[in-house]
């Protein structure tokens, strides 16, 4: 069974490029597009391709049968800077361009992709993946045309625009300000990572789309150390926007927060075993219910009729005031998608409303399957992937209990600051997490900090044993695996009580 | 197109366009994936693909680029971006590549066969494995079955005189069944994945292992939270111990970021804990005649009855330790630099069965399933959520699951008190089962 993990190791590639960081650029007809602006159209002059000749692999695609058949061209451009004990260890540059055919034919997908975008290329793609439908009726497929798509991304400060002096500038401030924070802060490491990521989605029902989503990507880690005591951190931004991201969190911020973490919990002991009470920070705690409920929504397995929220909805499957969303609309967060990777337009999914399940997260072949609405969250990794239903943007919605209140109302429990990641089942709903940053409460109040924590538990469990909802909603960004594929999304809560959580630590 | 002249082609020009040293890691390959469900196709891919990674080194500085368009304008336009990235950085002396080595011969890393044997036949052995496994009567449903495979060639050269190839393939078969009993659903999947077509276990056993892991563990029970003695499967073994390779990579170590980085020559486990890592293997799936960087892989020991003998390089690592490269650069494909990574690891087997071990345990858990991220290679404390079976006077009384466990190196490491036997060196982390005398368990 695939698990679906957030990950805590940063993914290494992406970004996009300056031209006034004292490059030297072989002037080739290839780079004169991304050099002259980012306007969409003149980005990747890979994806350039002729309408017609997208009707012709379309056409190709379904000439043995099926009934819908997509083309997905795409350019990714990255740049990764990376600095560790004070030095800039590596620049990473990195071009990915290529395009994906699919064919769908009843249940059966076909796919195959070619890392050079030409037509002979891309027609033999398509006669690989119409293998799969052999022997089934011909449809023909409708021409295409631009479709319109809001845009939920905006851009002040473009990142082509931005010398590399400048990504340097920041990478020094957050590693100055990690080392400055204490002086038992032992290490830093800053991972500065951008991309643009070009598109063209073209399908069989005649949609024809192209946008470029602009991605920054910030992380500093440290570790502490302390005679025996050692603690890693670590902080991270990401969004869908311009070098702008910065003024908003600062280099320095993120530094400190993840240098404060990894100094407060050189006084940690070791967690206790058992089960209790847990409040879950606001923001990246929004990952246990990415995990634990997020996954088990997604339309896959609900199609194969296997996943745990099978046939349960109009069914009150949680707590009266919990109401979960995906919306990958939000401006500019690391999960905002404009349109999905197959061109359904990106939209505001209640998934859970006030305790009762309102519906799943699809792509185009689960919702035909489900003979549900197509919800725009049909995502892919790259070129090389096919589209399989992902989140973009999840969270609880704000309830009425003050954050103040939840801690000190709760007699004795754990308070979760941080969790390292963790990964559910999707068919049982058993899902586990580690705690980076965790506190014992005592009497409403926290009163040690403790590592070493791991929570376990259910989906169907969780969501019927959250007490109390804060009013501080908030977002964090995480990678999120799926079936070999990563996407990029956030987590997002508000302060939460569960009660009865298996936590296990190493004292009794 | 000669990849290989290639290669060299692209060193020498990063060298005119003002490199150094140069590397070039060219990566070609070719895939098939094939899943089935419920008798029927349910995705078929194909593709072959191609990239490169650049490596440049300018005035001790180091700069990369990767790109997977292989035309000569945009190869040329990577070098320069690579030179171009490598002046933002901070020069180290340290920022070497390896010299030539030799070769080690590794055999049986590409078979032939695998390419030559018909679609039809791979979409039949996925639908027999799911067929099999579905006649089991507890079995409910099935999540999927799946034949993949692939094959490629690796391309190194660098301006110290590195030019070498090699090329591998790989296959696998494996289903994913459900067992539903009343509320309860579980799920079982298991694969066998192997360097030669011939080599794969039959779909019986692969579908029967599938479903019993499906079924075994139904209807569990609830145990008081307590300390216990924990018999690790061989199966999670890796659950437990990847934390002890990675805490002996040499970067970890210069950064201080290792529960062993002083523990050098040092017993920091029982006796019974030996580990090797080995990159020669015949048809190992771990195995390669060269790492990342081209230098020649090994056989060595890392743990030897308890004491620590030897950490991970790559060469730039090495360098700044002040050792040699030990033949593990990993390479994450010709996206990235080189890591530290491993071959193939495996523990040095015990003299018991894992019969014996449960028949000598008379209180205690036998872990079948461990989720979590293991052992932390900072501390060397583990904290996991584990399922499997209670035993009550060394006899598999019931199964158990919503557990954790928990411990710190020092009762881990040092308390692994019976090693198993049952030792698969199929797998790319081979270990047998073996038994830590007390950990904390959480329950009710």
């Amino acid at each position: 069974m695939d698990k679906n993990r957030i990950r805590a190791i940063p993914r290494r590639k992406f970004l996009e490029m300056s031209m006034k960081g004292g490059l030297i650029i072989a002037a080739t007809p290839s780079l004169l597009g991304h050099l002259t602006s980012c306007t969409p159209q003149s980005a990747a002059p890979g994806l350039d391709l002729e309408k017609p000749v997208l009707d012709r692999v379309i056409a190709k695609a379904l000439s043995r049968g099926g009934e819908f058949a997509d083309v997905y061209l795409e350019n990714r451009i990255s740049r990764q800077i990376i600095m560790e004990e004070s030095l800039f260890r590596s620049g990473l540059y990195g071009i990915s361009q290529g395009a994906g055919v699919r064919v769908v034919c009843g249940d059966k997908t076909g796919f195959a992709y070619t890392d050079e975008i030409s037509e002979e290329n891309l027609m033999r793609a398509a006669e690989v993946a119409s293998y799969v439908a052999r022997n089934s009726s011909i449809i023909t497929p409708v021409n295409i045309a631009t479709a319109e798509r809001e845009s939920f991304v905006s851009v002040s400060q473009p990142l082509n625009e931005i010398a590399d002096e400048r990504r340097i500038e920041i990478m020094e401030r957050a590693n100055q300000a990690a080392m400055d924070y204490d002086p038992r802060i032992k290490m830093a490491k800053v991972d500065y990572y951008d991309q643009v990521r070009s598109r063209v989605i073209a399908n069989s029902e005649g949609i024809y789309l192209r946008d470029e989503l602009p991605l920054l990507f910030f992380i500093v880690e440290t570790m502490s150390e302390e005679g025996n005591n050692r603690h890693m951190s670590r902080e991270r931004v990401s969004m869908h926007t311009g070098f702008e991201m910065f003024d908003r969190h600062t280099p320095e911020d993120v530094a400190r927060s993840a240098a404060r973490e990894s100094i407060d919990m050189l006084k940690a002991e070791d967690a206790p075993a058992g089960i209790m009470d847990v409040v879950m920070i606001n923001g990246w705690g929004g990952v246990l219910i990415h995990e634990a409920v997020g996954h088990p929504l997604e339309a896959d397995n609900i199609a194969k009729g296997i996943g745990a929220f099978t046939g349960k909805v109009g069914q009150k499957v949680a707590v009266d005031n919990f109401t979960l969303v995906d919306d990958g609309t939000i401006p500019n967060l690391r999960g905002t998608i404009n349109f999905d990777d197959e061109g359904t337009p990106a939209q505001h999914n209640v998934l859970i409303e006030n305790g009762v399940l309102k519906g799943y997260m699809t792509d185009i072949l689960s919702a035909k399957q489900l003979d549900m609405e197509r919800t725009g969250t049909g995502r892919r990794q790259s070129f090389r992937h096919i589209p399989i239903p992902r989140m973009t943007n999840t969270f609880i919605e704000n309830g009425t209990d003050k954050p103040g209140d939840i801690i000190a109302s709760t007699k004795k429990g754990l308070y979760v600051q941080s969790l390292s990641g963790g990964s559910v089942n999707p068919v049982t709903g058993v899902f586990n997490f580690t705690c980076r940053e965790a506190y014992i409460i005592e009497n409403g109040r926290k009163v040690q900090a403790v590592k070493g924590a791991t929570l376990i538990g259910s989906c169907m469990g969780i969501v019927s044993s959250i007490d109390a909802i804060g009013d501080d909603l908030d977002f964090a960004p995480g990678i999120c695996g799926k079936g070999g594929q990563q996407a990029e999304v956030t987590c997002g809560q508000p302060t939460v009580r569960i009660r009865g959580i298996n936590v296990g630590g190493s004292r009794a | 197109m000669n990849y290989k002249e290639l290669a060299e082609t692209l060193v020498e020009r990063s060298l005119r366009l003002g490199a150094d040293s140069a590397e070039v890691y060219l990566q070609t390959g070719r895939n098939l994936s094939i899943r089935i469900r419920n008798s029927d196709i349910e995705t078929i891919q194909e593709a072959a693909t191609a990239g490169v990674g650049i490596r440049v080194i300018v005035d001790g500085k180091t700069g990369f680029s990767h790109s997977n368009d292989m035309s000569r304008s945009a190869l040329d336009d990577s070098i320069s971006r690579a030179i171009a990235f490598a002046r933002l950085t901070t020069p180290d002396e340290s920022n070497v590549l390896p010299s030539d080595a030799g070769y080690t011969e590794v055999e049986g890393l590409y078979d032939p066969e695998i390419a030559r044997v018909s679609m039809d036949r791979k979409i039949e052995m996925a639908l027999k494995v799911e067929e099999l496994a579905m006649q089991d009567p507890k079995i409910t449903h099935s999540s999927g079955s799946s034949f993949g495979e692939r094959e490629g060639e690796i391309f190194i050269a660098n301006s110290k005189g590195i030019s070498k190839t090699y090329r591998s393939s790989f296959c696998s078969v494996g289903v994913g069944v459900v067992a539903e009993k009343g509320d309860q659903r579980r799920t079982g999947w298991e694969s066998s994945a192997r360097r030669f077509f011939g080599d794969l276990e039959s779909l019986e056993d692969i579908a029967s292992g599938a479903a019993q892991k499906a079924w075994e563990l139904l209807d569990p029970q609830m145990v008081r939270t307590q300390r216990t003695p924990v018999i690790f499967d061989s199966s999670v073994a890796s659950s437990l111990l990847g934390g002890v390779i990675s805490a002996v990579s040499g970067e970890r170590v210069l950064q201080g970021a290792s529960f062993l980085q002083n523990s050098m020559d040092q017993q920091f486990a029982t006796s019974l804990l030996t580990i090797t890592d080995d990159g020669t293997i015949a048809k190992g799936t771990g195995s390669s005649p060269f790492d990342g960087e081209g230098v020649p892989t090994r056989k060595r020991v890392l743990v030897e009855n308890g004491v620590l003998r030897g950490f991970l390089y790559n060469t730039q690592i090495a360098a700044r330790a002040g050792a040699e490269s030990t033949g593990n650069a990993s390479r994450g494909g010709y996206t990235r630099l080189p890591g530290i990574g491993t071959h193939n690891i495996y523990l040095a087997s015990g003299i018991h069965s894992q019969e014996d071990i449960i028949s000598a345990t008379d209180r205690g858990l036998l872990l079948k399933s461990v989720t979590g991220y293991g052992l932390n290679p900072v501390t060397g404390n583990f904290s996991g959520g584990v399922s499997g079976f209670w035993i009550e006077k060394g006899k598999i009384a019931f199964p158990v699951e919503g557990l954790t466990a928990a411990g710190s190196a020092e009762q881990i490491l040092n308390g692994i008190d019976m090693m198993g036997n049952d030792i698969d060196m199929n797998r790319s982390f081979a270990s047998p089962s073996f038994r830590i005398a007390e950990m904390q368990i959480g329950g009710s």
